[in-house]
């Protein structure tokens, strides 16, 4: 069988290109970063590829909100190049920057299937100021969402200024009500962060990190699943080997501790979703 | 026709910027506000329809779900407004990347003089507030004088139709680019033609310069090209390339050292040589993974067979002092285009920081430019959007708060690459230029900021420094130039590439153009920001986020190709000769015709008066201090001095993650809040060996003697290395030195020779230090002016020199990342060690500055003495028979105990008695020394024996064990206990000194 094929979008002062292809690598796709610029001249096409995963960064800066000239640049050129590449039963991943660039398109949340209007923002944390920080994340398993199948708790790192999720009461109902809010902030113990800060970093409505369009094919997210790619990325590692080895030990948190590479998961997922 | 867009967001949002306002203005000044809310101003400079600013009104500038706009101004009620742009020519990286958009959304291309300009109007509501107030908040918190402007409005002055005006921050110099000749009739003209220009001449070179000129052989062929006097822009580049910032002329300079005390007098000639180089190329042949040193702009060493690492550090002191912000980015910005600039060109891969400043909640008598909390609030963010825009995980970073930094901030950014083996074929840390390449400048534009930024940072900083050298960087620029460059390299496109820094293109091409010998370059095609630049401005100008690189004219398609695909401007301006001269034109007249080898011929040495003298001599002693009683508070109040207290909301203010390689991250532990020894990265992703990078600062011990500040500071950064898993045969140094000003003059600088006599026990420390650890010096830069004149309460001026400080980086691989460890104790009835000896060496510890004192004994690195241990410490890491590993360091055992539960989250039982000991030590000596060479280790009892093997004969033992109850228990060396605390209140002590930051 062919491999499925990814593209990570690059260029314009994107970040995570090299560990979000190697992330893609080791869920058994075949990646390819890609210019934005080779895209809008036709070298490369959109159709050729599976996934599309829009990264993390500060695409122009983020002069005039975090993903705002991306999501123009991409919707003047390829706007329609990517609603067809949707309709066709493809994938989208927005990873934070990328995330923020699908809220922008409109992709996100698509409520009614209306995959240009923007209802929903990701704007300022609350507490004023970059932060880099692991959390604790539920995951709706009444979701759609493809990324997140069989997976209820995931822990990642988020890294951003402008997390902050924001829509309207009618549009969080109807986010609710199409089970679109995939993943949560929570505490130590899994349960809801309910706006607590640091647990919930940045004020996000209903703790909201994440959200998928209707069909669960478009997903962004805020934290970084690329980052846990390997069982030493997590930040309790160099304790858990501790406990795992000494005679009798127990491990403090280790009901809390979830699965390592949590986040490559998300990507197979997504390669498991065509096979 | 302007056009003004007001942007805020809806009313019942949280303003999050406009919240952080009103607490700074609270905390700061004790102004109580109610709210500020913040109004971004896009002010559009261009001819465009109503259709289309209604485009971009809502497809670019308003975001539908949260922002309200208007092309007239919003209705937002205040007490008072604050309106802050930028001054005419600062860079405006919003403005600029909204022409991007706005061309981009509109598929038309904006005229020639059209530009976008961003600024801010504050509206703020409170009673009573006076327009005095708002005019305080402006120039204090929101806006620098240097590069901003701003006004303020009372509701009374408010015209609802007007609002700001349009006010369009437009660069019009109106001036046709001259060049002009200088007369070299005498020293004294020539001298006095220096200081009128700002040239920073050295009087000494003065002569040397004449002779040149005068040279009947130089004037006939500078006749040839219809030159006689040199030009402006020939002075100019004469005074770059011998700059102290350039050419490192104290460094490179004759000591004259004598010892007061025995009169013994020694002549060092030239400390660059004798004390870096020579050691280094003496390391590089015993160090087979040394590929590339002293020469490029970054050092090079062997990560695996294909690939390699590079690093380097720089400073950015004056710029940092005077805008801090400005400062800090330009200078984390910068040192990142140094990896990019190394043999053909690395990916960048890490940063780390150093920031030393004056005490955060400073209110004596002086008053520096900026108050010491607002200067570390601009340089933390300044290196925040430096760093985490340009995708580079920020993993460690230290700050030293000294009184002695009021004068002159220090800003230590330091930079790792990584680069392939081999780029399309050839060893990729090579380069050079060839005859017939060309020479190509990539990247930004070139305008007036920065001219004599390189001659400014080697003077003090006093009232008539000129301001023009402050700079924003662009860190978006600048990671699209660096993905290019990256992708040409990959190519094989790049012969040779090198950063424009300081002295911009007269650096950049003046080094590059004597590998080839010689270049002729076309001033009038380096793309400019504005019109009306002087030719010497052009060359000269150290305009960010530019790159210069030679090329093969056969792959210039391909390169412009390549730099189309990636939005980067990349211009030729010239080709590399080997005619021996620098020849520059500008619309085919010659401004500059100058032999390559002349900087590098006849210049005069520097020279310098060193008188030592003891630290007994000047009178230093121990305080005579008696044992204290109350240890638990000691210990807390120990924990929240500043220099030791968490630093927490730094930390996370900066990616340190992104690029998926961090192993062991700044911030470690069971709440994953305490400091970490060194950062692990794990740069290849396919591979599981890594980087482990550390730096030291220990600015205070030169207050007794620079030679043990250097070792120490050299010891601390190893032993943090080596705590994380490093490996003690391969660790790199990078040193920067930043030291106050070392020529004597009896007004200005009468202890000058005193200040000369640390640096040169500095670099001989340096010497002995490495050669011991067996560290080459893979780069290191100086930084030598580190004073500042202070207004006092009457009007008068305090000259305040900084400490001399070295900052001592460490790089080293490890073999296995799986191997790593961290800081933090892991399982109760686990065995605490204490390693390495504890002496009576107080002298310049956070204890003795806690309660008053300098002190006399001075730790001392006894280097064959802890290299034992340190080496049967690596073997206990790599058989994996360690739970913890952590350095102590400043504050001594009893911080770190007490760091190292905290990291746990669990408690410990300790005797002192049984710490390895050195003399007679009572406890708060036992607590508090500052000795080097120690560690703290938590082992699984079960490894107990094999453990001790390795330690066999030497200074170790068992201190006591890991407790489930979280409490920190100490007996003193009478056997007594000293210390109860529950770990969780020794936290939070050492949360409590900034704790209210975010």
């Amino acid at each position: 069988m062919n491999k499925i094929k990814a593209l990570v979008l690059t260029g314009y002062g994107l970040n995570c290109d090299i560990e979000t292809a190697h992330a893609c690598t080791l869920a058994g796709a075949e990646a390819t970063r890609v210019h934005i610029n080779a895209l809008i001249d036709g070298s490369v096409r959109l159709g050729d590829f599976q996934l599309m995963v829009f990264i993390g960064g500060f695409s122009w800066g983020d002069d005039h909100g975090a993903g705002v000239i991306q999501s123009v640049r991409m919707k003047t050129h390829l706007g329609d190049e990517m609603q067809r590449f949707i309709r066709a039963g493809n994938l989208v991943l927005g990873i934070c920057n990328g995330f923020q660039v699908l809220v922008n398109l409109g992709l996100l949340p698509a409520l009614d299937g209306d995959y240009q209007q923007r209802r929903v923002a990701l704007i300022h944390n609350d507490c004023g100021n970059f932060r880099d920080q692991w959390v604790q994340l539920r995951i709706n398993s009444r979701s759609p969402c493809v990324f997140t199948r069989k997976m209820t708790r995931i822990e990642l790192p988020v890294r951003h200024g402008e997390g902050k999720f924001y829509a309207e009461s009618e549009v969080i109902a109807g986010l609710e009500s199409g089970h679109q809010i995939v993943m949560q902030y929570a505490g130590k113990d899994g349960k809801p962060a309910h706006g607590r800060f640091p647990d919930n970093p940045n004020g996000s409505v209903r703790d909201i990190a994440g959200i998928c369009d209707p069909t669960g094919r478009v997903f962004g997210l805020m934290p970084h699943p690329e980052a846990d790619n390997h069982p030493a990325s997590h930040p309790d590692w160099s304790r858990k080997r501790a406990s795992d080895r000494h005679p009798g030990g127990h491990y403090h948190e280790k009901a809390a501790a979830p699965d390592s590479l949590s986040g490559i998961r998300m990507f197979q997922n997504a390669v498991d979703y065509f096979n | 026709m302007a056009h003004r867009l007001e942007i805020t967001l809806k009313e019942t949002l949280i303003d999050a910027e406009g919240e952080g306002i009103r607490r700074k203005a609270r905390d700061y000044f004790d102004l109580a506000l109610d709210r500020v809310r913040v109004v971004q101003v896009v002010t559009i400079d261009a001819d465009l329809t109503d259709t289309q600013l209604e485009t971009i009104r809502t497809e670019v500038f308003t975001n539908p779900v949260t922002q309200v706009s208007s092309f007239s101004p919003l209705d937002i009620p205040f007490d008072g407004c604050i309106w802050v742009g930028y001054r005419p020519g600062v860079k405006d990286n919003p403005g600029d990347t909204a022409v991007e958009a706005v061309s981009d959304v509109l598929g038309i291309q904006l005229g020639t003089g059209a530009a976008i300009y961003t600024s801010r109007r504050y509206c703020l509501t409170g009673t009573g507030l006076t327009a005095a107030d708002m005019d305080k908040i402006a120039g204090e918190l929101l806006a620098n004088d240097i590069i901003q402007q701003w006004r303020v409005y009372l509701p009374s002055d408010w015209s609802s139709e007007e609002g700001i005006g349009l006010i369009l921050p437009k660069v019009r110099l109106n001036h046709r680019p001259t060049v002009n000749t200088l007369s070299v009739d005498s020293d004294d003209l020539l001298r006095k033609l220096s200081d009128e220009r700002n040239l920073a001449l050295n009087a000494n070179d003065i002569p040397v310069i004449r002779a040149y000129f005068q040279n009947p052989s130089v004037r006939a062929d500078r006749k040839a090209v219809n030159l006689a006097d040199p030009t402006d822009i020939e002075l100019e580049y004469i005074s770059q390339g011998r700059s102290d910032h350039c050419n490192h002329n104290s460094f490179r300079g004759k000591f004259r050292y004598v010892d007061a005390e025995t009169g013994v007098a020694q002549i060092e000639d030239n400390l660059f040589k004798t004390y870096i180089e020579a050691p280094t190329l003496a390391l590089k042949k015993r160090k087979k993974w040394v590929m590339s040193v002293l020469w490029d702009n970054a050092g090079v060493g062997r990560f695996d067979d294909d690939h390699f690492y590079v690093i380097t550090g720089e400073t950015h002191n004056s710029p940092s002092n005077m805008e801090a912000y400005g400062g800090a980015i330009t200078g984390i910005v910068g040192v990142y285009r140094d990896p990019l600039g190394t043999g053909k060109g690395a990916r960048l891969i890490m940063g780390g920081y150093g920031y030393c400043v004056g005490p955060r909640d400073y209110s004596g008598p002086l008053t520096p430019r900026l108050s010491p909390r607002r200067l570390l609030d601009g340089v933390i963010e300044g290196v925040k959007d430096g760093g985490n825009k340009s995708g580079i995980p920020t993993t460690f970073g230290q700050v030293v708060f000294h009184p002695g930094y009021l004068g002159k901030c220090l800003v230590y950014v330091t930079a790792v690459g990584m680069m392939p083996a081999t780029a399309a074929g050839t060893p990729a840390h090579e380069k050079r230029t060839s005859p017939g390449e060309l020479v190509i400048m990539c990247g930004g534009r070139v305008g007036k900021d920065g001219i004599h930024g390189v001659t400014v940072s080697s003077e003090s900083f006093s009232a008539t420094t000129p301001a023009g050298h402050v700079q924003i960087g662009d860190p978006y620029t600048q990671k699209k130039m660096h993905d290019f460059l990256l992708e040409a390299r990959d190519e094989g496109l790049i012969q040779f590439i090198t950063d424009n820094g300081g002295g911009g293109l007269s650096s950049s091409i003046g080094e590059s153009a004597r590998i080839s010998n010689g270049c002729e370059i076309d001033l009038e095609k380096v793309p400019l920001k504005y019109d009306g630049l002087d030719q010497w401005e052009i060359w000269v100008s150290e305009s960010q986020e530019r790159m210069t690189v030679a090329i093969r004219p056969g792959d210039l398609a391909r390169f412009m190709e390549l730099s189309a695909r990636h939005a980067v401007e990349s211009t030729v301006i010239g080709r590399y000769t080997d005619s021996g001269k620098l020849h520059i034109r500008y619309e085919g007249v010659t401004c500059a015709y100058i032999d390559m080898d002349f900087l590098e011929s006849g210049f005069p040495q520097w020279e310098f008066d060193a008188v030592w003298r003891s630290p007994v001599h000047r009178g230093l002693t121990e305080p005579v201090l008696g044992l204290p009683g109350n240890f638990s508070t000691l210990i807390e109040d120990m924990l929240a001095r500043p220099n030791i207290a968490s630093r927490e909301w730094i930390t996370r203010q900066y990616d340190h993650e992104v690029q998926g390689t961090s192993i062991i991250k700044p911030l470690v532990g069971v709440d994953r809040d305490v400091n970490s020894d060194a950062a692990v990265i794990r740069p290849v992703l396919t591979s599981e060996k890594g980087i482990a990078f550390s730096q030291a600062l220990l600015p205070s011990y030169s207050a007794i003697d620079a030679y043990h500040m250097t070792t120490c500071t050299i010891d601390e950064a190893v032993r943090r290395v080596l705590a994380v898993g490093g490996d003690l045969d391969h660790i790199g140094g990078v040193d920067n030195f930043c030291w106050p000003d070392i020529q004597f003059h009896p007004q200005t600088n009468p202890d000058g020779p005193f200040k000369a006599a640390q640096l040169v026990r500095s670099c001989r420390a340096l010497k002995e230090t490495c050669l011991a650890y067996e560290i080459p010096l893979l780069s290191g830069k100086d930084s030598m002016y580190v004073d500042g004149h202070l207004p006092g309460k009457y009007g008068e001026t305090h000259k305040v020199s900084a400490p001399e400080t070295m900052q001592f980086s460490a790089i080293s691989v490890v073999p296995d990342i799986n191997r790593c460890v961290t800081m933090d104790i892991k399982m109760p009835g686990d065995l605490v060690y204490v390693i390495g000896v504890t002496r009576n060496e107080l002298g310049g510890s956070e204890y003795y500055a806690h309660l008053g004192y300098t002190g006399l004994n001075v730790p001392r690195v006894r280097s064959s003495e802890f290299i034992l241990l340190y080496r049967a410490l690596a073997a206990a890491i790599s058989q994996d028979l360690v739970a913890s590993v952590h350095g102590v360091y400043a504050g001594g055992l009893g911080v770190h105990l007490a760091l190292i539960a905290m990291g746990g989250g669990l408690g410990m039982s300790v005797d002192l008695s049984r710490v390895p000991a050195g003399g007679a030590v009572r406890t708060d000596q036992v607590l508090f020394s500052e000795s080097a060479g120690r560690f703290l280790v938590s082992i699984d009892p079960a490894r107990r024996s094999a453990f001790e093997a390795l330690f066999d004969g030497l200074p170790v033992a068992v201190v006591g064990q890991v407790e489930e109850k979280p409490d920190l228990l100490i007996r003193g060396m009478d056997g007594d206990p000293v210390v109860d605390i529950p770990v969780q209140r020794l936290k939070a002590s050492w949360k409590k000194t900034f704790g209210d930051l975010i």
